[in-house]
């Protein structure tokens, strides 16, 4: 028995340690060293400096920043509402089964798995004011990307276009998941559609909602590649979302220690988010009926 | 009754049709010449087609974008998968002290979101000396995956103990109980990780932006957006360049949809 327990020991550390390596030095290391790099001034090239809560206080009193984080929070109102809805609706066209049903929610899930990147340089084409799609096919200018009101709703319109049909998925298999007798007892009771939709489906998706919510808004806050691509950061501000301020900070005006003070608030700011959801999902109520 | 079904056929369509619809552009205008583009409508047919833009590509050094890329993708996902592995293997199959200590651990990491260590990662790389390398790209994602670990883990606890027990009565290793009883029995789990780390790493953008530099390690993303910014007006060799770097996934799309969408909702993630 001690023998055995010594081999275990020994296999399990031996099978362990390629993966400790990489978590300690990728992924828990990082964070020791952005917390340090937060104190320090550093240009990329030179050597590094302290510099004291030097960052810190200019980060904080930062006008650009602070437009940063309202542009992200309002890029994250527009987009998360917006998917989830649209979600939830296609999940509620395809739960009804009609044959080639399969095919439709494959497809939806198409821009979703495809370079982020790649689909922000192709709809940069599609917006272009003169030989873009819409223009050419509208037959005038429209400045969607350039004109400082239209630029936010658009980066996000293309984000939403992006992550339905991501969505769709977990909201049909939340809506697949509910039991048809359920639904069948409330309808003999003579409950409604939007009744039995508001009284039983709604309640029974709460965990599935809660998930999409979650996951929407802490992938939102660190979208990257689409405004990178499509605005980068323009006009006049409206579209730097946070991810692109700290990457314009550490690789463009190679202030890092700044950028680090900026990863460092993005960071507590989705910890936040993530914490609620480990609240919820432990006292979540359970919908077993069995 | 038929005609809800027919407003829920139309409604799907629509929705089909706007999900398509730039894709089908952009692979129209990928083979229109930039002269037609130019003096044409740009929304006209290809007149002839041509593919004078992807050769076009080929001169910008795309053929290397794509090796890197391939070569990168295919360097993480397998050892990202074997040392996934392993480590899940340890947690779910055997018992020795720090185990659970060290599982919560690698919980605790699923909470650091990518974009935060893109900063002290690109710090440690530079004093490394290993900025703009191969090894930079793939080192920070080699070894393995907390996600991939924790969902393989919940896999290999599934997996009845008298199968284990049966192959250790017969002699055999662990190496042996993995790769002959654990992995055939997760089939379906190990499809979808590798489908997911394809589908990221194929695609990933910001941190082979920021670590590499020049033409010798540029990624297909990296290539696409530096194209993009140096030929803004020439849309239809932009348009072959979004068409090469999505063109893999959507064929592994086509082959293995069905795998896909069951992987999104199993893992939740990318």
């Amino acid at each position: 028995m001690q023998h055995r327990r010594f081999r275990d020991t020994a296999t399990g550390y031996a099978l362990l340690a390629p993966s400790l390596f990489g978590v300690a030095l990728f992924l828990l290391l990082p964070m020791l060293v952005v917390g340090w790099l937060s104190l320090q001034n550093w240009d990329l090239l030179g050597p590094i400096r302290f510099a004291g809560l030097d960052n810190w206080r200019s980060v904080l009193t930062d006008a650009d920043f602070g437009r940063s984080l309202l542009a992200t929070a309002g890029f994250v109102a527009l987009v998360v509402p917006l998917q989830t809805a649209l979600g939830l609706v296609a999940a509620a066209l395809l739960a009804r089964g009609l044959p080639g049903t399969g095919f439709f929610r494959t497809l939806y899930v198409l821009p979703w798995i495809c370079s982020p990147l790649a689909i922000a340089v192709l709809w940069r084409w599609i917006l272009a004011p003169t030989d873009g799609a819409i223009s050419t096919a509208v037959g005038h200018r429209i400045e969607w990307l350039t004109d400082p009101a239209l630029a936010l709703p658009v980066v996000s319109a293309v984000t939403v276009w992006t992550n339905v049909g991501y969505v769709t998925l977990f909201f049909l298999a939340g809506l697949l998941g509910i039991p048809a007798d359920v639904q069948n007892a409330a309808r003999l009771d003579g409950a409604g559609g939007w009744q039995r939709f508001r009284h039983i489906t709604l309640p029974m998706l709460r965990p599935t909602l809660f998930f999409v919510l979650v996951t929407g808004i802490v992938s939102a806050a660190q979208v990257f590649d689409t405004v990178y691509a499509l605005t980068g950061g323009g006009p006049q501000g409206r579209t730097d979302l946070i991810a692109h301020r700290i990457y314009t900070e550490a690789f463009g005006t190679a202030a890092v220690g700044r950028a680090a003070v900026m990863t460092l608030i993005l960071f507590a700011l989705l910890l936040g988010v993530t914490v609620i959801q480990h609240l919820y999902f432990r006292k979540r109520v359970s919908y077993d009926l069995t | 009754m038929t005609s809800r079904n027919a407003v829920v056929y139309v409604l799907l369509a629509v929705g089909a049709l706007i999900t398509l619809l730039p894709f089908g552009l952009g692979l129209l205008t990928s083979f229109t010449s930039a002269q037609q583009f130019n003096t044409g409508s740009p929304l006209s047919l290809p007149d002839p087609p041509t593919l004078a833009n992807y050769l076009g590509l080929a001169d910008a050094g795309f053929g290397r974008a794509i090796a890197v890329t391939a070569v990168m993708t295919a360097v993480i996902l397998v050892s990202q998968l074997t040392f996934s592995v392993a480590a899940a293997y340890a947690f779910a199959r055997l018992d020795f002290p720090g185990r659970d200590g060290l599982f919560w651990v690698y919980l605790a990491t699923l909470m650091v979101p990518a974009t935060v260590t893109v900063v002290p990662l690109y710090l440690m790389m530079a004093q490394l000396g290993l900025r703009n390398t191969f090894w930079a790209l793939v080192l920070p994602f080699m070894f393995g995956s907390p996600y991939a670990i924790f969902l393989l883990r919940e896999y290999f606890r599934s997996i009845p103990a008298d199968l284990i027990r049966a192959a250790r009565m017969d002699g055999a290793s662990t190496a042996d109980v993995i790769v002959h009883v654990v992995l055939p029995a997760s089939r379906s789990i190990l499809v979808t990780l590798a489908l997911i780390t394809v589908v990221s790493q194929w695609n990933s953008f910001m941190w082979p932006l920021v670590i590499t530099s020049g033409s010798s390690w540029r990624v297909l993303t990296v290539a696409t957006a530096g194209l993009q910014s140096q030929f803004d007006a020439q849309w239809t060799l932009v348009m072959a360049a979004t068409t090469v770097a999505m063109v893999p996934l959507i064929v592994v799309f086509a082959l293995l949809g069905r795998n896909i969408v069951r992987s999104i909702v199993v893992t939740g993630i990318k």
